[in-house]
């Protein structure tokens, strides 16, 4: 069971080569991003310059590791972005390839269930996806490190206390993986949904999977004038309760930032317990197992010819 | 004799076709049987439901598995070729044999990879690369490194061309039959595996209209060539098919015996080709 479940995931990646090909990709444009910034953008140079070298003369750390931890931020913001559609795109396509190449015959031809199969693939799209993305965020970050270590260091800086010593870096990679797979968990009904879509749709499942989500609320607003349907699949009342009483807005606020240097923990703004006590959490847990469910039913019964 | 394979009363439909339609026989250990049937027969059907692809009525067991409710455990002990061209087109084929070997209990990597080594298929190559004829030398060698009882081949040569379907079939017999496995074919050109088969059924609309040895085939069909008012008197015996070659009559019967009809001419045992066109007009009428 678990060998064949090792066999399916690891075809799963061979198949799907953007799983590790996007991550990799964008690891590559922040990095040279990073590079064109120090090299050849004058202004940015000298911002950075301010904020890592002028905290030195200025008030403390605290400018410089506003200005990293933005850096840590930003670029896992730019992965999860990435991992969501490329999760997306990845599920509609996992049910769906198989059929339309017709190798499920082949698949079909080996000693393996098809409740085995179907989840390979949900493990893939909520597991190994964001675990490849938090891996490729800690590469980012730690090549991007070492290039802005080296910059510091050609300009006499002592990059060891300037840079590592500013950012903690396990507490921001540890929330990196901790959003990750939380984002998969709570997006998990989305997962099972398209996986299902994928499962039975004979053309186009991108439309066939974003259609009901459109179309439904649309007119529920327009006879019952409610939106009851939205807000269960959509805001699910509120954020994602990883994060501890949450506040964006204020978050991001600048002076709270800029003025308080315990900001950059970000393991400090998470809460596990909440989103593990979760009964909105643990409904989308449900749904993505009834919906994975069913696309384990339509594969099995189904006939292709 | 041992059934590997018993259906009783196996019935499959699609709305309100029929695509089998309460059919019951028996494939023995050892056998190479030939399913034999036009397009839309339902013999794919049939093959599916032996392979617990697709569930069906009636009472069916195949290496004593209910094939639908028991797919995994059966697949140990089966392989099957569908088609030419369902192995998925990204894979490598060193990442094929990679999987086999990961998730088949009964496959032997060393076996594939001295079936490959005589075919002109590249380890690093992928199926999308290789030409129809090559997938199947691939498709074949992955199939015949699996130690299984039984062996389904639908369509196992439908687009390949003359050499490889040559090939193919001396593979088959040479390589991997040795009397202990039992293959279960279909194919629309009869003639290249008729010499092969041992049993042989032929389907149609759903039903069964032959299940023989080969063997009885030439004690329970014979064709008259005959011409003139000798063909006209052999017409009152009854043939099931009668057809104009070169000026004379060749007429098919069943079940009349061969010293009855000496005397009008000519006698062989009929090609399965005819044998099966017969049948299939015959039932037809």
């Amino acid at each position: 069971m678990i060998g064949n479940q090792l066999a399916l995931i690891r075809r799963e990646i061979w198949e799907h080569r953007s799983i590790y090909v996007t991550p990799a990709a964008i690891a590559v444009i922040v990095t040279l991003g990073t590079l064109a910034m120090l090299l050849f953008a004058g202004g940015f140079a000298k911002e950075l310059d301010v904020a890592i070298f002028g905290a030195q003369n200025l008030a403390g750390d605290t400018e410089r590791k506003v200005v990293l931890t933005g850096f840590f931020i930003g670029t896992s913001w730019l992965f999860l972005f990435a991992l969501a559609i490329l999760t997306v795109f990845y599920s509609l396509d996992s049910l769906y390839a198989e059929r339309k190449d017709k190798s499920i015959l082949f698949w079909r031809s080996l000693p393996i269930t098809d409740a085995e199969t179907v989840l390979s693939k949900l493990l893939t799209a909520l597991i190994v996806i964001p675990l490849v993305a938090v891996i490729a965020i800690i590469a980012t970050h730690m090549v991007n490190l070492v290039i802005t270590s080296i910059w510091v260091s050609a300009k006499g800086g002592d990059a060891g206390h300037l840079i590592w010593g500013s950012v903690p870096l396990l507490d921001n990679w540890a929330s990196a993986l901790l959003v990750t797979l939380a984002s998969a968990i709570w997006m998990s009904p989305f997962i099972g949904w398209f996986l299902f879509v994928s499962a039975f749709t004979k053309r186009s499942p991108l439309l066939m999977a974003f259609m009901p989500l459109v179309v439904i609320p649309l007119i529920e607003l327009i006879f019952v004038r409610s939106t009851v349907f939205f807000e269960a699949v959509f805001t699910r009342r509120g954020m994602m309760p990883l994060f501890k009483g949450m506040d964006m807005q204020e978050f991001f606020d600048e002076d709270r930032l800029r003025f308080n240097a315990e900001a950059v923990s970000l393991l400090s703004y998470l809460d596990v317990g909440q989103f593990l006590r979760s009964p909105s959490m643990w409904a989308g847990v449900l749904v993505c197992g009834l919906l994975t469910t069913a696309a384990i039913y339509v594969r099995r019964y189904r006939d292709e010819s | 004799m041992t059934s590997l394979v018993s259906a009783k009363g196996v019935s499959k439909r699609f709305g309100d076709v029929r695509a089998v339609d309460n059919v019951s026989f028996e494939v023995e250990k050892g056998k190479i049987m030939g399913l034999i049937g036009p397009n839309g027969a339902g013999k794919t059907t049939l093959l599916k439901a032996l392979l617990g692809l697709t569930d069906c009525d009636g009472d069916l067991s195949v290496l004593g598995l209910n094939p639908f409710k028991q797919r995994k455990q059966l697949m140990r002990n089966i392989c099957f070729i569908a088609d030419v061209a369902v192995l998925p087109r990204w894979i490598t084929v060193s990442k094929l044999v990679d999987f086999m070997e990961w998730t088949h209990p009964n496959f032997s990597r060393e076996r594939a990879e001295a079936l490959l080594a005589e075919t002109s298929v590249r380890s690093d190559a992928k199926v999308s690369q290789l030409s129809k004829g090559m997938i199947t030398q691939l498709h074949l060698s992955i199939i015949m490194a699996i130690d299984a009882k039984l062996l389904v081949l639908d369509e196992p040569t439908l687009g390949l061309d003359i050499i490889f379907r040559k090939e193919f079939y001396s593979n088959l017999l040479n390589d991997y039959f040795d009397g202990e496995r039992t293959i279960i074919i279909t194919t629309h050109q009869v003639e290249e595996i008729e010499n092969l088969l041992t049993d042989i059924m032929f389907i149609n609309d759903g039903k069964i209209l032959l299940d023989a040895s080969m063997e009885s085939l030439g004690e329970r069909y014979v064709e008259l060539l005959a011409a003139g008012e000798k063909a006209d008197h052999a017409r009152g015996l009854g043939p099931i098919a009668d057809n104009q070659m070169f000026g004379k009559s060749v007429l098919l019967y069943e079940g009349v015996a061969r010293d009855r009809l000496e005397e009008f001419g000519e006698l062989r045992t009929p090609a399965v080709a005819d044998l099966f066109v017969a049948k299939v007009k015959g039932a037809r009428k």
